[in-house]
């Protein structure tokens, strides 16, 4: 069974976000929802350029923030999944190392 | 300063001019009826201005122009805004037009950093204090249970920050209590999240929790991207700079003891 594609993240350009209080408040224009993040999910949420896959955004966790490698992900791929659902963060192919 | 213009062929066009929150405007329109009923409504906001932006109303399109700035349609109503001039289409009565000048007014408080807010404003001791919540928190009747004269607004408040104040304007749209709106300002004393209660009780509110008080009391009708990270923008500094409270609130007017100074 081959594994799944690796993908990066990237933030919907079509949100807007502000950091205030020591969190990250992002509004969706279409619908006026507003969305809040705490202070690791405002961590991910800056580290999210379109760059990165989740394993990547879970080891700078586990560079700033004490939590064990496995919780790292795990908790990642849970927050990523989450704004994925909310049109939050879109999954973009991993391009960076293949050959054109 | 109302004054009959040259026959634009659907009859004389008249214009008044007014400002709102000290954005100049200038209306011209053909329709006799319309000109007599706005220019009533916005007696207390009509001014001689200068620089004002002119707004045509029912002049059609002009071929000349095709691509607006920004846009809006509302029941059949469509603000067109160019650089050049605004023009308002399919304005058939007081409420169409009264719709559009709010949306025009949002946006264009955008760059000029402030923006409309479903909030009663009453001016006590030379300080405005804003009171928002949703229909039926209570704006209107703390419009009612102040002194004539007090009430900027008892339905949408313009809200600018200006040399690094934040005042609070009144504006011409009214709700309930019908105040015609007072073409005032003054520097805010606080915004206060309306809550009815048994008792009159304030708490105050930390940046996050005003934000989350003003996002949905704000009228903004731009879905581009741009304009609302500008808005968020803009909110954010009024959430870090201005006090918030909620205002558990019995509906008498003895609510005012428990406002801070």
């Amino acid at each position: 069974m081959s594994s799944p594609a690796p993908v990066f993240w990237q933030k919907n350009p079509a949100l807007a976000w502000r950091e205030i209080d020591d969190e990250t408040v992002i509004i969706s224009p279409n619908d006026s929802v507003m969305h809040e993040l705490n202070d690791t999910g405002s961590f991910l949420w800056k580290n999210i350029d379109g760059n990165k896959s989740a394993a990547e955004l879970a080891e700078l966790l586990v560079q700033n923030y004490e939590v064990a490698p496995d919780v790292a992900l795990s908790d990642t791929q849970s927050l990523l999944e989450e704004m994925s659902s909310r049109k939050l963060v879109l999954c973009v192919p991993a391009t960076s190392g293949v050959a054109p | 300063m109302n004054e009959p213009l040259a026959n634009s062929g659907r009859g004389h066009r008249q214009q008044f001019e007014l400002s709102i929150g000290c954005l100049p405007f200038r209306l011209q329109m053909s329709d006799a009826q319309l000109f007599g009923a706005a220019s009533a409504r916005y007696a207390a906001f009509s001014d001689a201005v200068a620089h004002p932006i002119t707004i045509a109303l029912n002049e059609g399109t002009d071929p000349g122009v095709t691509l607006a700035d920004f846009g809006y349609e509302l029941e059949g109503a469509v603000l067109r805004a160019f650089s050049s001039g605004i023009r308002f289409d399919g304005v058939r009565n007081q409420y169409a037009l009264d719709s559009l000048l709010r949306v025009l007014l949002s946006w264009q408080l955008l760059s000029r950093r402030g923006f409309l807010l479903h909030a009663a404003t009453i001016v006590r001791n030379g300080k405005a204090y804003i009171f928002t919540g949703r229909s039926g928190a209570g704006k209107s009747t703390v419009a009612s249970l102040s002194p004539e004269g007090s009430v900027l607004t008892d339905e949408i408040s313009l809200l600018r920050r200006e040399d690094g104040v934040w005042r609070a304007y009144g504006t011409p749209f009214w709700g309930d209590f019908r105040a015609a709106g007072s073409n005032t300002s003054a520097p805010v004393a606080g915004i206060f999240r309306l809550l009815q209660a048994a008792e009159n009780r304030v708490e105050a509110l930390r940046p996050t929790a005003i934000l989350r008080v003003l996002l949905p009391n704000v009228l903004f009708f731009s879905t581009e991207a741009e304009a609302n990270r500008r808005l968020l923008e803009i909110l954010c500094e009024a959430a870090t700079e201005m006090p918030g409270y909620n205002l558990a609130f019995r509906k008498n007017a003895a609510f005012w003891e428990v406002l801070p100074a």
